[in-house]
């Protein structure tokens, strides 16, 4: 019988001699983290050209390595300076909804506020299932050339399924349940982007960030310690999506400035669809009169919630407004659809 | 609503033009031309007046109200859908607090077989008449599901590491050179696989719809597992005086990426995933330090979750389709072949020989030593498959040889 070519052949053992530069990166004051690996060839200032396999930057190219189908050329196309940093804090701060919520804090609620808490996270749960789906949408189409940016989008559809998971969590845990399914949230256009950056620019910047001006006002929202810590939580993870989305336009802008009128086009149609509303539209009637009573305090309180859900709404118009003007797209505050540039403070 | 909660809530608010959405809208529901200008002029902010029309207010209520007629009484419509009322899931296990386990009660739990509904609408909530077709192409429980996915979420993301803490970088020694390349043209293959299995799973996932919820939950720990997995391996490749090595063979994983549908696909990565669980099982006899012992003990644990899974979801699956049982041996031989071209290639074997020897002039024992590893793996696979309820007849000819 021939020899199995498995475990038995003539030595060939030249991969031992494919490299003279030996690497040896020191963990640093967060342990070894990819920032102290990010040297050398292996650097991505030392990027090569992107080849469609899955060779990993600063591996030997194999000779015969099959292609596995397109995925970005160019390190603009994906990358953010900040995605290295980000991908470390989210494995620093992964969270278990089991166990990190005080959910022994739930307390019974007036009717009329279980049910606004609890459709408010029916709509959070589809919000969050787009989320985490999105990114893995384009994770075939990112370059190992530019892993990390892969590293924090995979650390994202993690993040996106806890998210998800504790909002249905709370829904059934407190005597109530789910209620309507969102309509009109805005949320197939993430799904319909067909450039990586579009997707980050309306999925990170615009839908997560407008979701996370939300998160933040979580102690205005929220009616117990389990409802606050969820936004709490939840807010932390949305700040690493937003801020990889953000220094991602900027990267864009910085590098490939004949961007910016194709980056406006898509930012004026999504602005323009759901009438300004944008990617998980807090404007959807059963999510508006939920955040009404939950801000307000209940139904018979519905004018002091909706003075508070319009301060919401501006809060997250010029927070948007501002993290597009850091990434580079100031402009965008004359161009903004109708109904979110009524919300724009004056400079 | 009162006119002055409307005025009040329109203060600081800029004047804007009226969205010619706003003023289709309008036209549905009849409110009279000028009624809007009205509304504006009135002090009530464009926000507001779009509120009433996404709520649906009709011409004449408009009208009625802007005249300085009584309050819009709301109905709040949503309050009051035929959904199950009344849950308040406890945990069942203190120890691993409130899990989607323990969610599942009432019609909240029932999984169906079929899932009908094309839009990303949580389980259990109220549909709308009308949805907006999202894309999903899964939608049967046979092809995909496996009940220990449930538990295993959690249990996912209750054993989480760090690679840059849980580790200790410090603890590195120097290795010999040709032990030290070994190490790490091993560890380049395996980042390498781990980076492409993860962006492979990830590009599936929009293609399952949310009545499995629970497995989309589960495999989103799989694809942050497997990042991690490339990235530690990446991290101790270059911190050692070593390097990366030559890029892993594309055979494979070419295999997996042609998968033309869920079943194809996790038939095809049932056997890598096999085959790197003994593996990495076996760590100790390739780590040359406590760090890869360490690393290789944890990449083997969530490994385990990962096949766990596969061979649930091949039980399951043969038993409600078992008209497809037959099919299943296409996908297998075409990974088992693949597979045996990517262990044939001299770049995966002898790294992994020096290893198990203990150094370049150690070879031929070292060849006996990765000969009874891949015995060990094949016989692990085998007995995975056995545990699916599926038995090979014709096993690819170069494993056979292996279990002799």
């Amino acid at each position: 019988m021939a020899a199995n070519p498995i475990t038995e052949s003539g030595l060939d053992l030249s991969w031992l001699n494919l490299y003279d530069d030996p690497a040896s990166a020191v963990p640093g004051k967060k342990g070894l983290t990819l920032k102290e690996i990010n040297l050398g060839r292996y650097g991505d200032a030392a990027r090569g050209a992107g080849d469609m396999t899955y060779r990993m930057r600063g591996a030997v190219a194999r000779p015969g390595a099959q292609r596995f189908g397109p995925t970005y050329m160019s390190k603009s196309d994906v990358w953010s300076e900040n995605c290295v940093m980000l991908y470390e804090e989210a494995t620093q701060r992964q969270w278990s909804s089991a166990r990190d919520i005080p959910w022994d804090t739930l307390q019974t609620l007036p009717d009329e506020i279980e049910r606004a808490m609890c459709q408010l996270c029916t709509m959070l749960t589809e919000v969050e299932f787009i989320a985490g789906d999105v990114p893995g949408q384009w994770m075939p189409f990112v370059s190992s050339q530019d892993f990390e940016a892969g590293l924090f989008l995979m650390s994202q559809i993690m993040d996106e399924a806890r998210h998800t998971d504790v909002f249905r969590k709370r829904a059934l845990a407190n005597g109530g349940g789910l209620l309507a399914q969102g309509a009109g949230l805005g949320l197939r256009t993430l799904l319909e982007a067909r450039d990586f950056t579009e997707m980050s620019v309306l999925m990170h910047v615009q839908a997560e960030g407008f979701v996370q001006s939300m998160f933040r006002m979580g102690e205005l929202i929220g009616q117990t310690d389990a409802d606050k810590k969820i936004f709490r939580m939840s807010a932390q993870d949305e700040s690493r999506h937003l801020a990889f989305g953000v220094m991602h336009l900027k990267y864009v802008l910085d590098t490939e400035p004949e961007r910016r009128e194709e980056l406006h086009h898509y930012l004026d149609k999504a602005e323009g669809d759901a009438a300004g509303g944008g990617s998980g539209d807090v404007t959807f009637p059963p999510v508006f009169e939920s955040l009404c009573i939950l801000l307000g305090g209940g139904v018979d309180k519905f004018d002091e919630g909706l003075q508070k859900f319009l301060l919401l709404r501006k809060r997250q118009i010029n927070e948007y407004v501002h993290r597009l003007t850091v990434a580079g797209l100031g402009d965008r505050r004359d161009r903004l659809g109708p109904l979110m540039a009524q919300f724009v403070d004056p400079i | 609503m009162t006119a002055k909660a409307l005025a009040d809530a329109a203060a600081g608010s800029q004047p804007a033009e009226i969205p010619q959405e706003a003023r289709d809208k309008a036209r549905e529901l009849g409110w009279e031309d000028g009624l809007i200008e009205l509304a504006l002029e009135k002090g009530h902010s464009l926000q507001v007046v779009w509120q009433a029309l996404r709520g649906n207010v009709d011409g004449k209520q408009a009208k009625d109200f802007l005249a300085g007629g009584e309050a819009m009484v709301r109905d709040f419509a949503w309050m009051k859908v035929p959904t199950e009322w009344g849950i308040r899931a406890r945990a069942s296990d203190s120890e691993m607090g409130l899990t989607i386990g323990d969610l599942n009660v009432g019609t909240y739990g029932d999984i169906p077989d079929v899932w009908t509904n094309r839009s990303e609408i949580a389980r259990g909530s109220f549909p709308n008449p009308v949805n907006e077709d999202m894309g999903y192409t899964i939608f049967d429980k046979a092809i995909i599901w496996a009940d220990c996915v449930v538990p295993l979420y959690e249990v996912a993301i209750r054993d989480r590491w760090v690679s840059a803490t849980d580790l200790r970088w410090a603890s590195l020694e120097e290795l010999p050179d040709d032990m030290e390349r070994a190490v790490c043209q091993f560890l380049t293959e395996q980042s390498d696989r781990a980076y492409f299995t993860g962006a492979l799973w990830s590009g599936w996932l929009p293609e399952i719809s949310y009545g499995y919820h629970e497995l989309k939950f589960f495999l989103s720990t799989v694809i942050y597992d497997l990042a991690r997995h490339s990235e530690a391996f990446r991290k101790r490749a270059l911190s050692n005086g070593g390097g990366l090595g030559l890029q892993a063979p594309t055979d494979f994983s070419r295999a997996a990426k042609e998968a033309r549908s869920f079943p194809e696909l996790a038939a095809i990565l049932f056997v890598q995933d096999s085959m790197l669980l003994t593996l990495f099982k076996n760590g100790d006899l390739i780590a040359q330090n406590q760090l890869e012992r360490d690393m290789y003990a944890l990449v083997a644990r969530d490994r385990q979750r990962m096949m766990d899974y596969h061979i649930e979801r091949m039980k399951h699956f043969l038993f409600k389709m078992p008209d497809r049982r037959d099919e299943q041996n296409l996908y297998l031989s075409k990974a088992e072949g693949r597979m045996v071209k990517d262990w044939a290639d001299p770049v995966v074997s002898e790294p992994l020989a020096l290893m198990l020897g203990g150094g370049r002039d150690q070879m031929d024992p070292g060849q006996d030593k990765l000969r009874a590893l891949r015995k060990l793996q094949v016989e692990g696979y085998v007995a995975d498959l056995a545990k699916a309820t599926f038995f090979r007849t014709h096993l690819n000819g170069r494993f056979q040889e292996l279990l002799a």
